[in-house]
């Protein structure tokens, strides 16, 4: 989502989302549907649990040794023929593609999902340049259409109806479509089918890349994976650079958790693993292939707060079960990633600043820490977060005060006893049937949704000097 | 513009921050991977049946077809059967070389048309034709690597006769395999392309390799499942008993 719509501060955005009652339906019905899914998948598969660990230690393992796995990676593409990009940025990320679509004469450019992409806006720079990015997901392909942005990571589209959607392929096709699942996907695979066949370039990210053979993993349930991988003379692969794994035998692993944490799926439709342009012999393939490693603020991570947020699988598990996030859907996050992996991503990606609302757009219950298949521990990372935003000063100016004085109060036993007392004066006025309610000034904001229990008429450290000592 | 040694140097610099980590180790894996291949092989030829039946559970739930036929002459007769009921007339199929079995002949006669991949090294315009020919054809026949029973999962390795759009443009994607590909578990899968990826100049022509899991699939539109919306509608497999 471009800065300016950032300007709306999150918490009117979160307002907004909470007053359209079409996506208050349509996200508790996605969300509950999504939790049921994984929820059966992960049921019947008693060896789930330590593929989640193994999954993680394999994260984990690789991170240590990230260099060394990304030379092999780079290494072996490179001997299949390929070609490796090394991009710092996000902008170098963009450049790069750009200067690809320049040099080879590319006029339109097939696209499967893709969150790197996303992440560096790739869609807006390629059209600035003359060239026509088409997503041929369905769910990315109807959001490029209307002209807005993912709301779900794995189901961009879940904010639209079916009946907005035959509108809107209506208007922008021609033609007068029924609003009708099957046929909509019928007018899909006609329009999309023809654009395979006539793009220059083929755009993807990867889910893994696998250093020990050079193979770059793409997994999908459409099959436009597979179109854009296979039909375009150009394959352009944008990787964030922690999405490398060491060897086949880890690929297991994580394909054997990841449809189930997503779709509740043993398995996506299609899982492509791609060693190389076409190599010959072969009737198809692209003449060439591109991967692309970007860094764009993940390295900062590696020794940072946030490294385990570079485990992430992009599965969007985490995104289902957040109260949150069930509230307010993708949009109101404002950026790429939304939900409770978002907000640190985000923070990597564009710094702690940038997250200053967001990082308390939490309840910090732990729910996706507990369905995460790399048990990425979020709320522990929001908290170090919230406390970064404190240190730096970045928290408004309010919030440090309060968080400050309670803290003088806590650590200091006399003070603490003197507040209590003053707390049990100060409350009278707001008490209504044992709740402190409707505070003045910006305590208000608290009050305004949530009770505040009082203080006791006798507090436990009062009642302790009055025991007799045994 | 990023070097590679800049990129690394700065994933150095940071790495070297978090000395003293709990060592992680990697995963364990086959020592020798095509000794691990070989043991599998020779589990299957005890196994093969009950990972036949898990196979055809698995591949159901996820809206496959399952054929059963006694040999591979019967094969092409049972490609003309799906091909009739859905009113089709064009095949395109992997070279009788590796598929096992020339559509030509018979389904050729019988009145489709049927496009058959090269083998030798394609020129250019081999290939575009036969792109054009898979393109339109309403059914595409293909082997199978591996069946993977515990998820219903074909396996299709690209390469020389093999191409890749074979189960990907045609509407109704057929795959025919034997008892030799059955293989039970993921695990299995990995220690196979373990054994693949140690020569692969010997074993593998191609560069992609395929996991198919059921027809092509959404739910994009308000969670409705919707099948075929850029691959086939429909997967057929074609189990061949005997030779």
């Amino acid at each position: 989502m471009s800065d300016a719509s950032l300007r709306t501060p999150f918490t009117l955005r979160a307002h907004g989302a909470l007053e359209d009652r079409y996506l208050q339906e349509a996200l508790g019905i996605a969300t509950t549907k999504f939790i049921d899914l994984r929820k059966e998948a992960f049921a019947d598969f008693p060896q789930g649990e330590a593929l989640r660990d193994r999954a993680r230690a394999i994260k984990e393992g690789t991170l240590q040794q990230l260099d060394r796995h990304l030379e092999r990676l780079a290494d072996n593409v490179e001997r299949l023929g390929g070609h490796v990009h090394w991009a710092a940025t996000g902008d170098e990320a963009r450049d790069i593609v750009l200067r690809l679509c320049r040099d080879k004469g590319v006029r339109m450019a097939v696209k499967s999902k893709s969150m790197a992409t996303e992440e560096i806006e790739l869609n807006d720079a390629l059209e600035a340049a003359g060239v026509k990015p088409v997503e041929t997901d369905l769910g990315e392909y109807i959001i490029q259409l209307a002209h807005e942005k993912p709301s779900h990571i794995i189901a961009p589209a879940i904010h639209k109806t079916k009946g907005q959607v035959a509108d809107l392929f209506s208007k922008e096709l021609g033609g007068r479509f029924e609003a009708d699942p099957e046929v909509l996907t019928a007018v899909a695979r006609k329009e999309l089918r023809q654009k395979f066949l006539d793009a220059d370039m083929g755009i993807t990210g990867a889910n893994f890349a696998v250093a020990e053979t050079g193979t770059i993993v793409l997994v999908t349930n459409e099959g436009n994976g597979r179109m854009v991988t296979s039909l375009p003379r150009i394959h352009v692969a944008v990787m964030g650079m922690e999405k490398v794994i060491p060897t086949m035998t880890d690929l297991m692993v994580f394909l054997a958790i990841l449809a189930r944490s997503a779709t509740g799926q043993k398995l996506s439709s299609y899982t492509t693993l791609v060693r190389g342009p076409r190599q010959p012999g072969e009737t198809e393939g692209p003449e060439e292939l591109h991967l692309i490693l970007m860094d764009n603020g993940r390295t900062r991570q590696i020794a940072g707060a946030l490294r385990e947020a570079l485990y992430c699988l992009r599965c969007g598990a985490c995104l289902n079960v957040c109260p949150v996030y069930r509230q307010i859907g993708g949009h109101a996050y404002g950026y790429t990633y939304p939900g409770p992996i978002g907000i640190l991503l985000t923070a990597m990606l564009k710094g702690a600043a940038s997250v200053k609302d967001l990082a308390h757009a939490s309840s910090l219950c732990g729910a996706c820490k507990d369905v995460c298949p790399v048990r990425i521990d979020i709320p522990r990372m929001l908290v170090d977060l919230r406390e970064q935003l404190d240190e730096k000063k970045i928290a408004s100016w309010s919030e440090r005060m309060v968080f400050g004085l309670a803290r003088r109060l806590m650590v200091s036993p006399s003070l603490f006893g003197l507040g209590a007392a003053l707390g049990r004066i100060a409350q009278r006025p707001f008490l209504r049937n044992g709740r402190v309610r409707g505070l003045p000034l910006f305590f208000g904001k608290w009050t305004r949704t949530r009770d505040l229990p009082p203080v006791a008429s006798r507090t436990f450290s009062e009642r302790w000097k009055d025991l007799d000592p045994p | 513009m990023t070097t590679r040694a800049e990129f690394l140097g700065d994933i150095r610099r940071e790495m070297a921050k978090t000395r003293g980590l709990f060592e992680t180790l990697p995963a364990p894996r086959p020592a020798d991977a095509g000794q691990a291949a070989e043991v599998v092989r020779r589990q299957m030829l005890e196994r093969w049946l009950q990972a036949l039946e898990r196979f055809r559970d698995e591949f159901e739930r996820i809206a496959g077809v399952f054929h059963r036929v006694a040999s591979l002459d019967e094969v092409p007769g049972a490609i003309g059967r799906i091909a009739r009921e859905r009113q089709a007339s064009s095949i395109v199929s992997w070279h009788p070389g590796v598929l096992g079995v020339d559509l030509r002949q018979s389904l050729g006669r019988e009145g489709f048309s049927v496009a058959i991949a090269p083998d030798a090294d394609p020129d250019v315009a081999e290939r575009l034709s036969h792109r054009t020919a898979a393109a339109v054809a309403e059914i595409g026949v293909t082997g199978v690597d591996w069946a993977l029973a515990e998820t219903g999962t074909l396996v299709l390795v690209s390469g020389r006769g093999r191409p890749r759009s074979t189960s990907l443009l045609p509407a109704t994607h057929v795959a025919v395999f034997a008892r030799d590909r059955l293989v039970e578990s993921l695990e299995h899968v990995g220690i196979m392309l373990e054994a693949l990826h140690v020569d692969p100049a010997r074993t593998m022509s191609g560069a992609v390799i395929n996991f198919i899991t059921g027809p092509s699939r959404t739910a994009d539109i308000e969670l409705t499942l919707t099948r075929g919306v850029h691959g086939p509608k429909e997967v057929h497999a074609i189990f061949v008993e005997g030779r």
